[in-house]
């Protein structure tokens, strides 16, 4: 084995370790911040692995995207609802995890029987290393050009959603009729009678400055 | 269709590229195309690489629709109130319009074989333009009554739309996958629209949760597939690599895409999510997630079930009737202890998919075509049962069954038109529920399912039971057993701006599910039509009777 | 080019690698992949076997480039000091060597051996990860940067790409550190310098993108050869403008530098996420800082002035010096030449970056959002789409 097998192996290995602790990591660790940052590491980890299949794109992408980006807002939706809370003793614990972690094992050995069943098209393609930027164009202007554009749909769509439903709302009155409403169901959780009985819906009336 | 003639030497450009490289695809297209397997009508290899961008105009209206409304909801909430539904009109009926134009045209894969514009994607996208726009007819009063946006709302239920109609006729793993989540994110996102309500987050929250999972799942599903045509993710390379897979791959790849399958058309055991969603969904949503977004799961199921996993119909028919049977048995009974009308909606939707399930397993023409009848007969009636819904709750601000109590004194239009529905939704004659559950069990018995048949039809006894019970609660009772919010009715006014395309859409809906039973006959034309213009049905219709020949 | 591609990236740092750089100097003579074979036949020489000594190279081209970053900083620091100084009429620093260069030596020697303090409710392992996760990919960034035809580290495909994905660790790191210091300065520091990471690296990426569209790769190395032929009137900054601008103040903003200086802004939040830092954790920081402006600069004479280009095209001057390119003396010349443009380019955008700090106020966090999400970025679309359009429109001159 040449050094540059070896040292590819040796790599291999820790990537595929740092893929594996981490993602243990991730669902075992009790607490939430240790898990979103190892999170990070496992999507680095993975990063590592494409550029050891010589897909440096993509490599270079899952950085960007999954580190620099998922992973980041996933920290910043963690640190900004930082409370330390203690929740209620959820009963029976022990045994829900015994019997989660019999189904992930399960499911484990199902999955490495399939994969040491399967016939696998093995080797599968040829790494075309430098040339793969090109071709991921390519393929993106021809056979999947339908999802690459309805990808920028579901970003747009994505997009409105969330400043729709994050933003204050500056009118918040029927367009219509001018009555103060409260951006509710229409159907109220009690009897409206009820309601109005005991206390009276509030209208939302918060104007942004 | 000239500007695509003139179109067709530019936008034909990529596909020579693409022979130029020798993708993956146009070797294994051709390699499809030589195969004993593939039908008469495929096409050489050569025309099915085209971009043919013709075969997603109707799409392409829904979008520039989606397109105006945001750019109209800029000039302001007045301006969109105004505008944004004449624009949503115009961008469905046009995509209805050349939803039909295609019918029965020369079948040409779009896209370079990522799309087919065959006639069973042209039905099921049809119901899903269909009950996008009778949802957003009965949507605009509430939406405004509710004081959240028009304009993006209209925008992100056609993002929807689009994602659903897209996935009706996609063939390509990739584009099955990202036309999924365009469905599923903004079904998350207009769950959660009524913002301020806690339920509705909730909803909107389990909804994000559960179908991420699912999600994930299938993306688990389709690597495995990927994994072994060995690279290619057309869904003919994936039937193409089946036919030779052992089974425990192919078992597993099936139970992943299955149970997203199952989770987009609610059935047992993925049904968990439904009840809070719908119930926390503004309710015009709910009859989109029930119509709409079901239609897109059932043509999900049949392009990926039946087009791909021919080698393993036995395995999959099993798992799909245990499905069918739990959907049917479970939706029906829990149906009957609910109190809220959106609850028992829900459970009473779980039960329909129930039914319709059973033409899947079938997996005969007139299986396929009763499915296809079913989602369409479906889709008028239960969206008539929502819109009188969502008229009782505008006026009352209620959905308890309870409060229905009398209903008849005060509001005699909501009370037959609610009526009329349910009663079909339980399949009493001469209603067009009734036509199409009969076609359903038909199909079901002629093809020896006898065990669903038999519980579709004790189960629909049970859901008449509840149905009949609201019934019951908004005519028998005397006046001054009326429930306070029936005391305490408004005086009935149809002059405030978004209530006529409500009354239009409740009427229409009515109507048809009234009298279309008795002229149910194109109808049944149309169903058949649907399975035999498309090739994929046909294939697995001649391999199904050769089987139970030989 | 066949002497001057062995030079590698040693030459910018002869002076501070007296060692290494003159044993590489005379060895090395082959083409191609130059420099590692003839290191390694060097120690083959020496009788070490083939694996051994690739064994030994490996990690050179690492601490090459680490020393050249830190002497890059050192630069810097000493450069801001003086220039801060001639700013506010001042002299600076005086006594340490002549006018003060080794001033920021003694810094650094200061950093280095003060205590190590971690905070007592600290997270201990976070705190000090946090600083290291800052650092690394600043540093692993310096593999794209050439300083010539064939003087780089790594002419990857994705070149700039690598880059860009590498920056957006940095606010990985920056969380992390703002979250174990167990204080709120700390974490709001580290929040901010996350969004405002994040915020201004979209119309950085996109002003990157159009200068990648007109050279038709991702490559550093081609996109500086794109800019060649007619010297300083080929160089991007007169195609891009716009994306110049955007690119700069963007760059900055990642730099956290004045004015955009808002994770560290002393009057709201003692000093941000490095308020419990101390000695040398705090002084990884301080050196992820000015390498990450460092290589800002080069990048922004990579990317917009042309790079290693001299102002007149070298042909024409060799040409007019009657000399063939190919001769080996010119090779040589034209091969230090470029270091120098290089550096000097890169030096003086680092001189007005330092010039804006002691002269621009500090913005607020709103206008530092406001002014990334409404303004750059759809700015830098709009270059994009024009950048797109005019290539269309004239290809010849936009890289058709």
């Amino acid at each position: 084995m040449s050094i540059a097998d070896s040292t590819q192996f040796l790599c291999f290995l820790a990537l595929s370790a740092a893929v594996l602790l981490g993602a243990l990591g991730v669902v075992l660790l009790p607490n939430i911040v240790y898990s979103a940052f190892l999170l990070g590491g496992v999507f680095l980890a993975v990063a590592g692995l494409y550029l050891l299949l010589n897909a440096s794109f993509v490599a270079a992408a899952q950085m960007m995207i999954y580190v620099g980006a998922v992973n980041v807002l996933i920290l910043f939706a963690i640190m900004l609802v930082n409370k330390k809370e203690t929740l209620a003793a959820i009963p029976g614990l022990g045994v829900r995890r015994i019997l989660s972690g019999a189904v992930c094992a399960g499911l484990l050995g199902l999955l490495l029987r399939v994969d040491f069943t399967t016939p696998w098209a093995l080797p599968g393609p040829v790494s075309i290393g430098e040339g793969a930027t090109i071709r991921i164009g390519e393929h993106l202007f021809s056979d999947y050009l339908l999802p690459f554009e309805l990808a920028s749909v579901l970003l747009l769509m994505a997009m409105i959603g969330a400043i729709v439903l994050a933003r204050r709302d500056v009118f918040s009155s029927d367009v219509i009729t001018g009555e103060g409403v409260d951006q509710g169901l229409i159907e109220k959780a009690r009897t409206p009678l009820l309601l109005e009985k005991n206390l009276q819906i509030q209208p939302v009336l918060e104007k942004t400055p | 269709m000239t500007l695509q003639a003139a179109l067709e030497p530019v936008l034909a450009l990529p596909a020579f590229l693409a022979l130029a490289h020798s993708f993956p695809t146009s070797s294994l297209l051709a390699a499809a195309g030589a195969s004993p397997a593939a039908s008469p009508e495929a096409l050489p290899a050569i025309t099915a690489l085209q971009i043919n961008a013709g075969a997603i105009a109707p799409e392409a209206a829904v979008l520039v629709a989606m397109l105006a409304c945001l750019l109209v909801d800029l000039a302001g909430e007045k301006a969109a109130s105004r505008w944004v539904p004449p624009i949503c009109y115009a961008g469905l009926g046009a995509s209805l319009v050349l939803l039909a134009l295609q019918w029965n045209a020369p079948l040409q894969p779009a896209f370079l074989g990522s799309f087919l514009p065959d006639n069973l994607s042209i039905a099921f996208r049809g119901v899903v333009a269909s009950s996008t726009l009778l949802s957003l007819l009965i949507s605009w009063r509430y939406v405004e009554r509710s004081g959240t946006p028009v304009g993006e709302y209209a925008a992100i239920l056609l993002a929807a739309t689009l994602g659903a109609m897209v996935l009706c006729g996609s063939t390509d793993l990739v584009t099955i996958f990202v036309s999924l989540e365009t469905l599923s994110v903004a079904s998350y996102l207009l769950a959660g629209y009524m913002k301020r309500d806690a339920r509705s987050s909730e909803a909107s929250l389990k909804y994000l949760l559960v179908g991420s999972a699912a999600a994930a799942v299938f993306l688990y599903g389709a690597s495995l597939l990927y994994g072994l045509t060995g690279g290619s993710t057309s869904l003919d390379a994936v039937a193409l690599a089946l036919q030779t897979a052992t089974t425990p791959v192919a078992a597993l790849a099936l139970v992943f895409v299955l149970a997203t399958v199952a989770f987009k058309i609610a059935a047992v055991p993925f049904h968990q999510w439904t009840p809070d969603v719908y119930e926390g969904s503004p309710t015009p949503v709910v009859a989109f997630l029930s119509v709409g977004s079901k239609a897109a799961g059932f043509a999900l199921a049949l392009r990926i079930l039946v087009g791909c996993f021919e080698g393993f119909q036995e395995q999959w028919k099993l798992l799909f009737t245990v499905l069918a049977i739990l959907s049917m048995v479970l939706g029906n009974i829990v149906a009957l202890a609910q109190t809220s009308m959106k609850r028992m909606l829900a459970y009473s939707s779980i039960g329909q998919a129930g039914f319709v399930m059973i033409g899947l397993v079938c997996g005969t023409k007139d299986g396929f075509a009763a499915m296809v009848l079913y989602m369409a007969a479906y889709l008028f009636m239960n969206l008539g049962a929502f819109a009188c819904i969502i008229l009782f709750s505008l006026r009352t601000g209620s959905d308890r069954i309870s409060d229905y109590a009398g209903l008849y004194q005060k509001d005699p239009l909501i009370t037959l038109g609610l009526s009329l529905c349910l009663l079909s939704l339980g399949g009493i004659p001469p209603m067009l529920g009734f036509f199409a559950k009969i076609y359903l069990f038909f199909a079901g018995w002629a093809d020896h399912q006898y065990l669903l048949v038999v519980v579709g039809l004790v189960t629909s006894v049970v859901s008449i039971y509840y149905y009949i019970s609201v019934i019951k609660m908004m005519v028998v009772k005397e006046p001054q057993e009326a429930s306070d919010v029936v005391k305490a009715y408004p005086p009935i006014t149809w002059a405030v701006e978004g209530m006529q395309p409500l009354r239009a859409a409740l009427i229409t809906c009515v109507v048809i599910t009234a009298v279309g039973g008795i002229l149910s006959n194109p109808v049944f034309s149309w169903a058949s039509t649907a399975v035999t213009g498309t090739p994929m049905l046909q294939r697995a219709i001649t391999l199904a009777s050769a089987t139970s020949l030989s | 080019m066949v002497i001057a591609s062995a030079f590698s990236p040693a030459l910018p740092l002869a002076p501070a690698l007296p060692g290494l750089g003159g044993a590489n100097f005379l060895a090395v003579v082959s083409p191609g992949l130059d420099l590692e074979s003839s290191f390694s036949s060097l120690l083959e020489g020496l009788g070490l076997t083939p694996a051994a000594a690739h064994l030994v190279w490996l990690p050179l081209p690492m601490v090459l480039v680490l020393v050249s970053a830190v002497v890059g900083v050192l630069v810097t620091v000493w450069l801001e000091r003086k220039i801060s100084a001639a700013v506010q009429q001042r002299i600076g620093p005086e006594y340490a060597g002549a006018l003060g260069v080794l001033q920021p030596l003694a810094d650094g020697l200061k950093l280095l051996f003060k205590e190590d303090i971690i905070p007592a409710r600290a997270d201990g392992l976070l705190f000090t990860l946090g600083p290291i996760l800052v650092v690394v990919p600043v540093i692993l960034s310096w593999l794209v940067v050439p300083f010539g035809q064939n003087l780089l580290i790594s002419n990857v495909g994705v070149g700039i790409f690598l880059w860009i994905a590498l920056s957006s660790l940095q606010p990985i790191g920056l969380l992390m550190s703002g979250y174990a210091s167990n204080n709120k300065y700390s974490l709001l520091g580290g929040l901010r310098a996350a969004a405002q990471s994040i915020s201004y690296e979209i119309p950085l990426a996109l002003s990157v993108l159009a200068v990648v569209m007109m050279s038709n790769s991702l490559s550093t190395v081609d996109i500086v050869n794109q800019q060649t032929g007619a010297g300083i009137l080929s160089w991007n900054i007169w195609r891009q403008p716009v994306g110049f601008v955007i690119f700069w103040i963007c760059a900055l903003a990642e730099c956290e530098r004045l004015p955009f200086d808002l994770p560290e802004a002393e009057e709201e939040l003692v000093a941000g996420y490095q308020t419990e830092y101390a000695g040398m954790k705090f002084a990884l920081f301080y050196l992820g800082s000015y390498i990450n402006l460092v290589l800002s600069a080069l990048l922004v004479s990579v990317l917009y002035l042309g790079g290693w280009g001299f102002p007149v095209p070298v042909e024409w001057l060799a040409g007019a010096l009657g000399q063939s390119v190919d001769a080996p003396v010119v090779q040589v010349i034209t091969g230090s030449l470029g270091i120098v443009m290089t550096v000097l380019k890169a030096y003086l955008l680092v001189f007005f970056a330092i010039l804006l700090r002691w002269t621009v106020p500090r913005v607020r966090i709103d206008q530092l959002l406001n002014l990334g999400w409404k303004f750059l970025l759809p700015i830098a679309l709009v270059n994009l789409l024009a950048t797109a359009a005019l290539k269309l429109a004239f290809p010849a001159a936009f890289g058709g």
